[in-house]
């Protein structure tokens, strides 16, 4: 909403509060200002200037060569306009000086004559579109004057930012209003009486057949009109708030509306059949109206339409119909100032996709009794511009009249639903400052009248809110709450999260927030089947692009675009992980499942970013996401069910979007927690990534239900350990890890660790096979271990070793 | 060979004695640590010449030698880097760079995000979470914005169906917490929320926190007192605030809290469109028929609820100027935080 501050003053005196200050005040008030604009500041530079003596240019027939006056000098003009003529007061763009269109006025020769200035038409300065000749000044005016005060143009504009609950501040008035309550002055009426009207011997009649839709519909009749263009002031103050001047009859309508709040329509009357409106929802057959804008418009049987004896001509409170507007040749208008019900303007404003200045206000709520005062309002206008006769009496139907609502405040609910003390008489002031009544008080409680115009105000709770925003929310005092202690349960998979977190950044990982929705074409760069249940996605109406078509159903596809994106930027050298929502779309119509995921991606070198002084440049390889893995489980302290720490790495259930060669899971006996491996080829090629891709993810809320070992003491051990190596030769097909477990399933006594120290295939191994160096620990807790304790079991581990897996010791001739 | 072992432990320990200097102590290591031609080496290789029996225990002990001599020589050479700043060699180039595995970072909108609840924790707050994915009734109807009210237009919605949609803020879990439990209660509740709109200042997900506390006789007052708490810890200074009027159907009294723009302090620049202030959250106590419609008693019951958006606040702390950045998770701008 804007208004200009000399509209403003129209209505109420600011008493010489600068713009800044009352713009300021009223944010305070809760509407707040977005912006203060001078206007026209371009103009500041323009000057009034007195035209001295005309002589015809020596060269050129339709040119002049001008001495003007400019206040303080003489100079020389060459001037095109016909009106030029010594004595006349006018404007002058001196050398330096920028007018609205952009021209730079520079000192210069026309046809051989020196011109040191330009005197300008009223388009030139950007005023009107008049181009005839110069801008006509008052004669009295003295030369030198700044243009934008000869012209009274001096303004300034001001735009409200209004929450929907306030459209009874969608006007100059409104403003008004709301100002009064840092002012002394008074708020003056829109119009000094109304005339009351009738709708006897008028020669038309309203009819509203749906009263809940149209609590109240006025009219008049005005003969005679001349329709023209609206005079400049007022093509001024449209244009200053952002309306487009039209003609003297739709500027006044709007005019009308932006000063006082109610939406208005013009009818040309002999367009009108039957001498009769009908406010009506269409008929059956009535299925289309072409509007003022020229489009035909859909009609559905919950609109709300202006009707003349036969046929639509407007669509209530939205828009006009193209076959009754004001035209040229229009003498007699219909003025029609009504109220319709807010939700079915919003709905049919909203059908038809026309959002209008009038369906703006209607659907926030129009004040019923302002429709009499804005008639007679627009009426006056309409005679005084448009050189009309006005109707002595018009219509006035009003179904919706209602008393007044009276609410009943109690003292004591303000005061502590606010936490401050005030008085009884000082709430009642406060409320009298913005025309609320206060109609009867007694000692703990007011009874308050509230003026029609405010549609907001239905509740307690309501005038809470209006003596907080008067007594100003920085004048309420600052507390704090007492309330009692508790200690809230914490959630766990937020702790889950923020261990995870902890962790993977800990490892040199960088997180990671992709958007939740996603192009639908990553499904297939996963190599989704058509039956996985991921493909089962929650999909959006109105996304704002197909990229963003879908919610995710998969973290890794985003993690994928950062790869390239980083890639691209130089950065390829990646650790990035996201913890996240996945939507699993169940069952249509539903909302679907939530799930917390955690991907996590590596690519280019081990180490990123480390000293290349002390690490060699190694490509990440499957390891590194394993070990990330293991070494996440670890600390997190998650068991699988066979009560260690240890889980299976194991090639099956393999994911679409995994390389086949380079896959495997995360598995507690049978069930599977997550995957790993290297993302397949075509999924980084339908990323667009040319460098390998290792990942892993995790269902976190599977993880959280999965058991973690407390941590518990265990004695610290008095007797040294002993250490075995072991170097076998195995068929390359054994798992090294086989080799591990078997030796650990033996459960012999002292065994305490076995790790893997080397793993060698080539010369001078045997082809088909390979080494695996074993170290074995052993310790027992009651003694130290003497070699022939040690001897036994280990040879019977190796032992068993040779002949699980047809292995035998790596010879010296090996080494 | 036992003896031969211990033998030479011996001269190895004592060489290593006289071992005055990081040349000397390399030449020490190729004399019996070397893999090719070492002493200690040569000795372990003929192992496998020994009578089986005594295989076993003869390799512990060349091991155990093997190792000994390991760790002394490891240990003398500890010595001689701390003592041999003045030898040639072993001098440490300070100017040269720490080896280190550098960790990683949270994204900077986790960060703030974690920090805010971290100050209403400690305020006794709890934390919970709800669905991205929401009905119509949470989203809306519950928060006293039925169907065809004007202040739907305030939220650029995603929707799934009719009556299921992208939640447009964290407001919906306010229903959802006071529909489960009784007063007093103050949670706050970190999530995405989603609005249809993408330009320089907006993107079409963004992160909130909403807060609210519900007792009996809690005041406007109260909420001005927690929020400038809460406002004075997040920028670690006490800017100033101010409480300014503005409408949410879910709220009334409400306001929007401004602090003094962190940027220029006050004194209008352009981050703060000349007006010194940064509106940083919307807050209100909560509206009486949002308390009904959860089953409270809204004479017996009041409290105050907010919401405030987390890439604004990283945006002020950081000087973040631009919000696409935070979803292009460009590494070098996590790392920056």
């Amino acid at each position: 909403m804007k208004f200009t501050l000399s509209w403003l003053n129209q209505f109420i005196a600011t008493e010489g509060l600068t713009a800044a200050r009352i713009a300021d005040n009223l944010t305070m008030l809760g509407l707040e200002v977005d912006s203060v604009t001078p206007l026209f500041a371009e103009l500041e530079p323009i000057m009034t200037a007195r035209v001295a003596a005309v002589d015809k240019h020596p060269d050129a027939d339709k040119l002049t060569v001008c001495a003007v006056d400019t206040g303080t000098e003489v100079i020389q003009v060459v001037c095109g306009a016909p009106n030029v003529r010594p004595g006349m007061v006018t404007a002058i763009a001196l050398p330096g000086v920028k007018l609205p269109d952009g021209t730079k006025i520079k000192k210069s020769k026309v046809r051989g004559v020196v011109s040191a200035g330009m005197l300008c038409s009223a388009r030139e300065l950007g005023l009107s579109n008049d181009h005839q000749g110069l801008i006509e000044l008052d004669g009295q005016l003295a030369a030198g004057l700044p243009l934008v005060d000869a012209l009274g143009l001096r303004d300034t504009v001001i735009e409200v930012d209004l929450t929907p609950n306030r459209p009874d501040c969608a006007s100059v008035r409104g403003i008004a209003r709301e100002v009064g309550s840092f002012v002394t002055g008074t708020l003056k009426p829109l119009v000094a009486a109304v005339t009351p009207l009738t709708g006897r011997n008028i020669g038309y009649e309203v009819i509203i057949e749906e009263p809940d839709l149209c609590p109240r519909y006025t009219a008049r009749k005005l003969t005679n009109v001349t329709i023209g263009p609206s005079p400049l002031w007022m093509q001024q103050r449209l244009t200053a708030v952002g309306m487009r001047p039209i003609n003297n009859i739709v500027d006044i309508t709007n005019y009308v509306m932006l000063e006082c709040g109610q939406p208005m329509h013009a009818f040309d009357f002999t367009t009108l059949r039957g001498q009769k409106i009908v406010v009506r929802q269409p008929r059956t057959g009535e299925t289309s109206l072409t509007t003022l804008d020229g489009s035909p418009r859909q009609l559905d049987p919950e609109m709300l339409l202006i009707c003349d004896a036969e046929r639509p001509v407007a669509v209530a409170g939205v828009m006009g119909g193209l076959e009754t507007e004001i035209t040229g040749a229009t003498t007699t208008i219909l003025l029609e100032s009504a109220c319709f019900n807010p939700v079915s303007i919003r709905r049919t404003a909203r059908k038809l996709g026309i959002p209008s200045e009038s369906s703006y206000r209607f659907e926030r709520g129009v004040d019923p009794n302002l429709a009499d005062s804005a008639l007679e309002r627009a009426v006056a206008l309409v005679v005084e511009l448009a050189g009309a006769q006005a109707d002595p009496d018009g219509i006035d139907v009003y179904p919706g009249n209602k008393p007044p609502l009276c609410l009943r405040l109690r003292v004591e609910r303000v005061c502590s639903l606010l936490g401050t003390e005030l008085s009884r008489d000082q709430i009642a002031r406060y409320l009298k400052s913005i025309e609320f009544q206060i109609t009867s008080l007694d000692e703990t409680t007011l009874e308050v009248e509230v003026p029609s115009f405010r549609v907001d105000i239905e509740r307690e709770i309501d005038l809470v809110e209006e003596v907080a925003r008067l007594v100003g929310y920085n004048a309420i005092p600052t507390s704090q709450p007492s309330i009692r202690m508790d200690s809230p349960g914490r959630d766990p998979l937020r702790s889950l999260r923020q261990q995870v977190a902890r962790i993977m950044t800990a490892q040199g990982f960088f997180e990671a927030i992709n958007y939740s929705f996603v192009a639908e074409t990553h499904l297939a760069h996963c190599r989704l089947t058509q039956d996985d249940h991921r493909r089962q996605v929650t999909r959006l109406l109105n996304p704002l692009s197909e990229e963003q078509g879908i919610m995710r159903s998969l973290l890794l596809p985003g993690l994928l675009e950062n790869v390239r994106r980083n890639i691209n930027f130089q950065r390829p050298d990646i650790r990035l992980f996201e913890m996240g929502k996945i939507f699993l779309q169940k069952q249509e119509g539903m909302l679907p499942e939530e799930r917390m995921h955690l991907c996590a991606v590596i690519s280019g070198h081990r180490h990123p970013e480390a000293e290349p002084l002390y690490f060699a440049a190694q490509e990440a390889d499957f390891f590194d996401i394993k070990g990330l893995v293991t070494n996440l489980l670890l600390a997190l302290r998650i068991t699988g069910s066979g009560g260690a720490t240890l889980f299976g790495f194991e090639s099956r259930q393999v994911q679409p979007y995994c390389d086949p060669d380079c896959a495997a899971v995360i598995c507690d006996d049978e069930k599977v927690i997550g995957s790993l491996g290297a993302v397949h080829p075509e999924t980084l090629k339908g990323f667009g990534i040319k460098q390998p891709v290792y990942f892993f993810e995790l269902d976190l809320k599977a993880l959280l239900a999965m058991e973690r070992t407390p941590p518990r003491f265990a004695a610290l051990p008095k007797y040294p350990s002993v250490k075995r190596d072991i170097s076998l030769v195995v068929p390359d097909t054994v798992p090294a890890g086989d080799l591990l477990r078997a030796i650990q399933s033996q459960q012999q006594k002292y065994l305490e660790s076995v790790e893997i120290f080397d793993v060698y295939r080539g010369k001078p191994i045997q082809v088909g096979h390979k080494s695996v160096a074993l170290s074995v620990t052993y310790r027992s807790a009651t003694a130290t271990l003497d070699d022939q304790s040690v001897d036994k079991i280990h040879d019977k581990i190796v032992n068993t070793l040779m002949t699980e897996f047809k292995a035998r010791y790596r010879e010296g001739s090996e080494a | 060979m036992e003896q031969e072992l211990l033998r030479l432990k011996q001269e190895a320990e004592e060489a290593l004695a006289q071992v005055a200097g990081a040349d000397q102590l390399e030449a020490f290591r190729v004399r019996f640590l070397g893999r090719k031609g070492g002493v200690l080496t040569g000795v372990l290789r003929q192992l496998g010449k020994v009578a089986a029996e005594d295989r076993p225990r003869l390799g512990q002990l060349a091991n155990d030698i093997k190792q000994e001599i390991e760790t002394r020589f490891e240990e003398k050479k500890a010595q001689l880097t701390v003592a041999g700043a003045d030898t040639d060699s072993g001098r440490i180039d300070y100017s040269l760079p720490g080896r280190y595995l550098p960790f990683g970072k949270l994204h900077p909108v986790t960060q703030v995000m974690e920090e805010i609840c971290s100050i209403f924790e400690g305020l006794g707050f709890a934390v919970a979470e709800g669905p991205d994915v929401e009905t119509d009734y949470y989203n809306f109807e519950a928060l006293n914005i039925p169907k065809h009210h004007p202040a739907r237009d305030m939220h650029d919605t995603f929707y799934v169906t009719d009556s299921i949609l992208l939640r447009t803020h964290t407001s919906p879990m306010q229903a959802r917490i006071m529909e489960r439990q009784e007063p007093p209660l103050r949670y706050v509740v970190p999530g995405k929320v989603y609005r249809c709109d993408s330009d320089m200042t907006h993107t079409p997900m963004f992160h909130q926190v909403e807060g609210l506390l519900v007792d009996r006789r809690v005041s406007f007052a109260d909420l001005k007192g927690v929020l400038t708490s809460f406002t004075h810890k997040i920028f670690e200074r006490e800017l100033a605030l101010r409480f300014r009027p503005s409408y949410f159907p879910f709220t009334e009294p409400s306001a929007e809290v401004d602090v003094a723009c962190v940027i220029c302090g006050g004194s209008g620049c352009r981050v703060c469109k000349r007006t010194g202030w940064l509106e940083i959250l919307g807050s209100g106590l909560i509206d009486p028929e949002v308390l009904k419609m959860v089953g409270y008693d809204p004479d017996v019951y009041s409290g105050f609820a907010f919401g405030l958006g987390v890439e604004r606040i990283a945006m002020l702390k950081y000087g973040i100027d631009d919000i696409r950045l935070y979803y292009e998770n460009d590494l070098r701008f996590l790392s920056q935080f």
